[in-house]
């Protein structure tokens, strides 16, 4: 019995230091459990920001033949070898970077704060437009809610920009009016300067921005609904509520500081310096177009001449410190503090010159073409001298002509200028329109070596873990639905 | 050698109390060289009572009147009997019995038993088969002898880490390095990794400040059924270490004067052509990083573009430029060791220093250990030991990996550059700090290796005490209490201009862990416990156990001005900075049964329910189980014919479970980053912070602890007297419900959710085989070799998911995995595409391959089998050890040997380099046709060795099937007799080679590095130091 005494003494000993509680550490100290929703609005921004100036930029700055490749993955999309990439692009940086933070937005504010909520469908709405244009189907309807949809299904295209209630799948168009609407709410909680990045908490340039995006999500369907488009353009012209300044351009600001820089610095100019030149194609078409100095505010002359190197060629590419590579208008004048840019008051102009052309939407064609080169102009930075002797020099450039196909080619042409340094969107359009007109890259290979890449493969890790991912993938060569 | 060992007992020993009985007897038994001899079971005819010696090889009986003699009996000693008339004292000098099989083992918990015993596989090193050989990692010391381990070191680099895995890999993402135990306590063996493992300066794995000459014997708890009583830590198997203890023979002072020297040289690298230089397709090229220029003998001589003293110098080989890089290193290791008492009142003083300078510039390891440890026993009932350990390794290393690292550019320097000159301090920088190098962007090896350095310096303390109370002779209380602390500084610089980091970094990591550790055991044991010959022992315990780490990650980008590297230097400190904290705590209570019939026939039964802190509260208590037998045969049927003197056959059946990691319970988030290697973004921006949803999503349904479920089978034999013996595991393991972060969809926003699922399988057979050809007076010879071969499956994952990669560092198109119906961590990248009769397409429009099929299996690190032998001849005083292995199958994906190919520096690409090549592999013709003809479009030789070196191509995947010489050691031992005075106990003399030769058939690399060190990614190289080769001698001086 003695004996049995001291055992249950040294085991009381022993478990008296095993109180309640002593198991009950296992809340993180490391990581909030909750934030406010002022530190995820600049999230989704910048996520949004850097998924378009990004890897998916490099490629499509390549297919669309802005730059060339040179070395490493650059070189190998640049003739079109895009299977296998883009994994970041799609897992980090828009699926698990914006859109499910979109969501969190979404589904945490709507009732309380709609201001954020509002901004958050608007950008919503942006990306979707953007993964879907690149890579067709994509999920969207059941993406970015967790647990919830746990294989996503892959929206058809034309579902997602049009929208199918039977399957729960809201427009991008309504998505958008959704957001502007939210903005006119009540909101417990608004951003402000530090918050909102980009209109420093300024509600009615949201607004604009929604409108403008509607604008964007109209031309790019204009194949396809034109009934939709015209409507939508007519109705955002008679709101008369859309960017129409330069300085109401939806971009989102980086800053010069390490790991504040935007990614076409980050790549071009600090970690992969050799990997992407001037395309001299474009070079080529910028000669001809007598635009060199504008195409001077976009690509370097180190050596006072602008050195371009072909795409898809296997030839020694020219010493890496004479090579023209993007200027500061791209990657800043201190360095990576320049803007990604979104969507942009010239952009405004092009669309409203085209769908004056084609779909007889109110305005003159050629007056919003003028006013879109000369906001391109205007925005890189050229001085009223350059660009009056530009239009004065250059007026079968600058003024439309010829049939309705010659006119659509010359704006979407000079869209193509413009929107150097955002590939993405100039690959939009050169899928939806043929123009500008190009040419092959040499050595071209990947899934056809025959078309210029109509869409992204899909992504291996979306492949592998979605039952829901179409498999085979389609190949690069098939046309989404927007483009005939 | 086994009196240190057996002292382990002295926890465990029952003394016997007085009681009403007759009388008493006592002894001292020893071993035929006079050293006292623990654990010995003494009984007396009268079959009431028995008894054990202590450590000091003394018992003490009582006896009844009945009693007419006493016998001693033990596994390594023949059993004696003796009368007892009317003796009070009875020593006795046992002889050893030549028995292999029987030895002791320490198995878990410390608890010391009879190899006979176990129902389970278990293996153990003793000292001189770890120490004085030129080796500071005990995990790398293993190498080779251990039957169903898998070892391979990180690279030859200074205090690189070593992945070890016992029976294959049983957790998707938990650790699969076993635990470490030393000396009953557990202690951490992590890498403590916040590095990225593609670029960094392989970190060490934490056993490695343990210091081989401190330790006594290592042993390995292979399968569940072995390691049950550590709980869940010991899923993956356990390493249990037992350091030298203080008692020396005979009571007196003991000091042991132990001091090596040895060089160490890099081998491995794949040969080098010498034939042309810098340039491309023919061409000079100044800016080349390749040796596509033109033949050495042609024009240009004098093109180089190094500069040496303003002059140019002349474009010619430098044959030895990249093997030249790497120094020799050296490893000096010292070390004291002072033993003084008796089994009841001794200590142990031990202090080592060892320093080893790598073979890379700049890379070096130091480490001092200073212990102390006593033991006393109170009152004769009341054992109180204890040691403490203090230890300081100091590691400097350089950044290695693809690109901008000295190792990245050294990978196929071209054959016409000269380093030497830049060797020089000075020289490889410019006068305002920047890179110097003759290819622009390039970095500079040497400012590589000189400015962009790691450094990391840990301070550990080990530390335990031990009580132990014999309340009756059949009853043992015991508490022990283990500390393991530590704390780890580092310091990682990239210099201005350095290419990975133009605008400069500084991180400073402290890394603080600490690990509490307290048993409390309650040992009941019976002789003759309800009939003769049947005895029992019960073990109840209950163990605590809390660890805490700590994290602080502090980074300092965009350096003001070059050379500083304070981080107050910094200009950004917010990208990447960093705090982490775990608490993570358990309650374990354990009971064990052994029940054993004439020594032949035993049963043992284990439970062991956790409590653990990491597992939400309806699901935080688990239970299991495990249950062996072993039934020595050749007792049973009492066969000793000469042939057969010795059989067992065992089996078990094991469960054990497993918790999660700290914190997976809740959803958090956390500040949000993107981008990877070639364009980055962190917040915050500016003052702006962001906030996102972690990758990882926290699961819906209450996680469960893991579970391993383990079937083991086995036989021992002993041939010719123990002349052969044969030591046969087959097992069979299912790990399920694993708690892991599955992968999910990416579009659902999340990159994975904490779940239990999937289920791997891990079959193997090992197979230990020891043969003594000859023994006589004055030479024996040893063979003891061992067979491993294990095959893993990953049986399924989750419903629609069939791979994903496995936590950790990849590049992508190279990925280690985790795949459905394949083994566990192969790596998947882009293939070429077959026909149908597998051989690859070539495109008909440019003579190369068709685009690659993404997602595929591109190496398999998995070997078919391993094979370890060691040959020990012993002639009077002098003995020779040779340890080889041979590994067959596996394959490594190596970046280096890519490199050597795609800059046309591999010997193979000076060969016919004029003549045009056809890549091997088939052409649809008529296109569409599905009909294939031999590919006949020529390329250029360039070309054609750039597509073979594609860097993650399946032409740089290698079969690493390689024999290797790993270790040999000569020694001469002078014993005490040969020393007239008193001071001079004994002299032992040794040369040893480490890593001596290796032969790799398939491979032009060494295939034995994998540059992520421990961890659960195996089989890339991807530019890390290659492997070294270790040269040296010692001398161990005993006073």
């Amino acid at each position: 019995m003695k004996n049995l005494q001291y055992f249950l003494v040294i085991s009381l000993l022993t478990f008296s230091s095993c109180k309640k509680g002593f198991l009950d550490v296992n809340t993180t100290p490391n990581n909030p459990t909750a934030v406010p929703p002022s530190v995820i609005l600049p999230n989704i921004t910048i996520a949004t920001a850097f998924a378009n100036g990004n890897d998916l930029n490099r490629a499509a700055s390549v297919l669309i033949q802005h730059a060339a490749g040179v070395a490493n993955q650059v070189a190998a999309y640049d003739v079109y070898n895009l299977d296998g990439a883009f994994d970041n692009q799609w897992n980090s940086e828009i699926y698990n970077g914006a859109l499910n933070n979109m969501q969190v937005l979404i589904d945490q504010y709507s009732a309380t704060s709609p201001a954020y909520s509002g901004i958050a469908k608007l950008q919503q709405a942006y990306l979707i437009s953007m993964t879907t244009d690149l890579w067709g189907n994509v999920p969207y309807s059941q993406a970015g809610k967790g647990l919830l949809f746990e294989t996503p299904r892959f929206d058809k295209q034309e579902d997602i920009y049009q929208g199918n209630s039977s399957l729960g799948i809201v427009s991008l168009f309504d998505l958008v009016k959704d957001g502007i609407n939210d903005l006119g709410k009540p909101s417990l909680l608004l951003p402000n300067t530090v918050s909102d990045i980009v209109y420093k908490g300024d509600l009615t340039k949201w607004r604009r921005m929604g409108n403008t995006l509607l604008l964007k999500l109209a031309i790019q369907i204009s194949n396809r609904n034109p009934a939709l488009a015209k409507s939508t353009i007519e109705s955002v012209l008679t709101g008369n509520n859309f960017i129409n300044s330069n300085l109401l351009d939806y971009e989102v600001p980086f800053a010069s500081a390490v790991g504040n820089r935007n990614p076409i610095f980050d790549f071009n100019n600090n970690l992969r310096t050799g990997d992407m030149m001037l395309s001299s194609r474009l070079l080529t078409l910028s000669r001809n177009l007598n635009d060199t100095v504008r195409l001077a505010k976009f690509f370097t002359k180190p050596t006072g001449n602008f050195v371009g190197f072909d795409n898809g060629s296997t030839a020694a590419a020219p010493a890496l410190a004479n090579r023209s590579k993007y200027n500061a208008y791209l990657t800043g004048t201190v360095g990576g503090e320049a803007p990604i840019r979104l969507m942009t008051f010239s952009q405004v102009n092009f669309i409203l010159a085209e769908s004056a052309l084609i779909l007889a939407t109110p305005g003159s064609a050629n007056t919003y073409y003028q006013a879109g080169i000369m906001s391109s102009m205007q925005k890189v930075g050229m001085t009223p001298a350059e660009i009056t002797t530009y239009f004065t020099t250059n007026p079968t450039v600058v003024t439309l002509s010829g049939t309705t196909e010659q006119m659509r080619q010359q704006i979407i042409t000079q869209k193509y200028i413009s929107w150097i340094g955002n590939g993405i969107e100039a690959y939009n359009d050169y899928r939806r329109t043929g123009y500008p007109v190009l040419a092959l890259a040499l050595n071209a290979s990947g899934d056809n070596p025959n078309v210029l890449p109509t869409r992204l493969p899909y992504t291996p890790a979306e492949l592998a873990r979605n039952p829901n991912a179409p498999n085979p993938r389609p190949k690069s060569d098939v046309k989404v639905w927007w483009a005939l | 050698m086994r009196k240190a060992m057996l002292t382990l007992l002295a926890g465990i020993v029952f003394m016997l109390t007085a009681a009403a009985q007759d009388r008493t007897i006592t002894g001292r038994l020893v071993d035929d060289k006079g050293a006292p001899v623990a654990a010995v079971s003494v009984t007396s005819s009268d079959g009431k009572n028995g008894t054990q010696t202590d450590r000091d090889g003394k018992y003490s009986i009582v006896i009844s009147n009945k009693a007419k003699t006493l016998t001693f009996s033990s596994v390594n000693y023949e059993t004696t009997t003796r009368s007892i008339g009317n003796l009070g004292v009875i020593n006795v000098s046992l002889v050893n019995a030549n028995s292999k099989l029987e030895e002791v083992v320490v198995t878990a918990l410390g608890i010391v038993r009879d190899k006979r015993s176990l129902g389970y596989a278990s293996q153990s090193l003793k000292t001189d088969q770890i120490a004085d050989r030129g080796e500071l990692n005990v995990v790398n010391a293993l190498q080779g002898k251990i039957a169903g381990v898998s070892i391979t070191g990180a690279s030859g680099a200074a205090g690189a880490s070593t992945n070890i895995n016992i029976r294959g890999i049983t957790s998707f993402n938990g650790n699969n390095q076993p635990l470490f135990v030393v000396d009953g306590v557990p202690i951490s063996n992590d890498v403590d990794r916040t590095s990225n493992s593609l670029f960094d300066s392989q970190p060490a794995n934490r056993a490695l400040d343990i210091d081989p000459n401190t330790v006594e014997s290592v042993n390995v708890l292979k399968g569940p059924a072995a390691s049950v009583l550590y709980g869940s830590r010991a899923s993956a198997g356990a390493i249990i270490i037992t350091t030298k203890k203080g008692s020396t023979k005979g009571g007196k002072t003991e000091i042991v004067v132990t001091s090596s020297y040895s060089n160490q040289t890099a081998v491995g690298l794949p040969k080098v052509q010498n034939d042309y230089g810098q340039g491309l397709g023919g061409v000079y090229n100044p800016l080349s990083t390749s040796s596509w220029g033109p033949r050495f003998d042609a024009t240009p001589t004098i093109a180089n573009g190094l500069i040496v003293g303003g002059v140019t110098q002349n474009y010619k080989a430098y044959p030895t430029n990249i093997i030249d890089f790497f120094e020799v290193g050296s490893i000096f290791d010292n070390s004291l060791v002072i033993n003084s008492g008796d089994a009841k009142q001794n200590y142990i003083f031990s202090l080592s220093n060892a320093n080893n300078k790598g073979i890379l510039p700049n890379n070096s390891l130091d480490r001092t250990s200073l212990k102390f440890g006593a033991n006393t026993v109170l009152r004769d009932k009341i054992k109180l030991g204890g040691s403490i350990t203090f230890t300081n390794t100091l590691q400097n290393g350089i950044v290695g990996g693809n690109g901008g690292s000295a190792l990245g550019v050294l990978a196929g320097l071209a054959r016409s550059i000269d380093l030497t000159s830049y060797k020089t301090k000075g020289n490889y920088k410019n006068l305002d700090g920047s890179n110097n190098f003759l290819i622009p962007n390039i970095e500079n090896p040497y400012f590589g290796a000189n400015e962009n350095t790691t450094k990391s310096n840990v301070y550990r303390y080990l530390g335990n005490v031990n009580v132990g109370y014999d309340i009756t002779s059949w009853l043992n209380v015991s508490y022990r209490l283990g500390l393991d602390a530590y704390t780890d500084r580092r310091k990682q610089v990239y210099a201005v201009t350095s290419i990975r980091n133009p605008a400069g970094q500084i991180i400073e990591n402290t890394i603080v862990r600490t690990e509490l550790n307290g048993d409390l055991i309650v040992t009941a044991k019976k002789s003759n416990l309800f009939f003769k010959k049947f005895d029992a022992t019960l073990i109840l315990g209950q163990n605590v156990n809390q660890r805490k780490s700590q994290s602080v990650f502090l980074q300092g980008d965009g350096l003001a001005f070059p050379g500083f590297y304070n981080i107050s230097n910094a200009t950004t400190l917010t990208n990447g900075t960093f705090e982490t904290n775990t608490t993570r705590r358990l309650l374990g209570y354990y009971g064990q049964l052994s029940l054993s019939y004439s020594n032949y026939l035993f049963l043992e039964l284990t439970g062991r329910a956790d409590q653990s802190s990491t597992l939400p509260k309806s699901t935080n208590t688990y239970f299991y189980p495990s249950a062996s037998v072993g039934f020595v045969f050749t007792d049973a049927l009492k066969i000793d014919n000469g042939f057969l003197n010795y059989g067992k056959i065992r089996g078990s059946v094991a469960k054990v479970g497993r918790d999660a990691d700290p914190y997976q319970l809740t959803n958090v988030y956390t500040s949000a980053a993107y981008g990877n290697n070639v364009a980055a973004f962190s917040f915050p921006l500016g003052t702006t912070a962001g906030f996102g949803t972690s990758a990882r999503i926290a699961p819906i349904k209450p996680l469960t602890p893991e579970f391993t479920t383990s079937y083991e089978g086995g036989i021992n034999l002993g041939f010719f007297k123990n002349r052969i013996t044969l030591d046969v595991a087959v097992f069979d393991q299912r790990s399920k419900n694993q708690i892991i972060n599955v992968a999910l969809a990416p579009s659902t926003g999340y990159g994975s959710k904490t779940t239990n699922i999937g289920e791997l399988s891990n079959k193997g057979v090992e197979v230990l085989f020891t043969v003594t050809p000859v023994t006589n007076k004055n030479f024996k010879w040893d063979i003891s070799s061992n067979y491993t071969r294990i095959r893993n499956k990953v049986l399924s994952i989750s419903p629609g998911i069939t791979s994903f990669s496995i936590t950790g560092n990849a590049f992508v198109g190279s990925v280690p995995s985790i795949k459905v119906g394949e083994a566990y961590g192969v790596i998947l990248g882009g293939v070429i595409p077959r026909s149908p009769d597998g051989k690859r397409i070539i495109n008909p429009a440019t003579g190369l391959y068709q685009p690659l099929i993404a997602g595929q299996v591109l190496a398999n690190p998995n070997n078919d089998y391993s094979l370890g032998f060691t040959n020990n001849f012993s002639y009077k005083n002098v003995s020779l050890s040779v340890t080889c292995d041979f590994t067959k199958g596996g394959q490594i994906l190596s970046f280096t040997s890519g490199l050597y190919k795609s800059r046309g520096v591999l010997a193979e690409t000076g060969v016919d380099r004029e003549l045009p090549r056809i890549l091997e592999g088939v052409i649809e013709f008529p296109a569409g046709s599905g009909k294939y003809i031999p590919n006949n479009i020529q390329i250029p030789a360039q070309t054609y060795w750039q597509v073979l070196g594609g860097l993650q191509s399946e032409f740089n995947v290698y079969d690493a099937t390689v024999f290797r010489v790993r270790e040999v050691a000569l020694g001469l031992d002078i014993p005490s007799t040969k020393f007239t005075g008193k001071f001079l106990k004994g002299v032992r003399f040794s040369v040893f080679a480490r890593n001596l030769f290796y032969y790799a058939p398939n491979s032009i690399i060494d295939p034995g590095v994998n540059t992520q060190g421990a961890g659960n990614i195996r089989g890339l190289e991807l530019q890390s130091a290659p492997n070294a080769r270790t040269v040296g001698a010692n001398i161990k001086i005993t006073l």
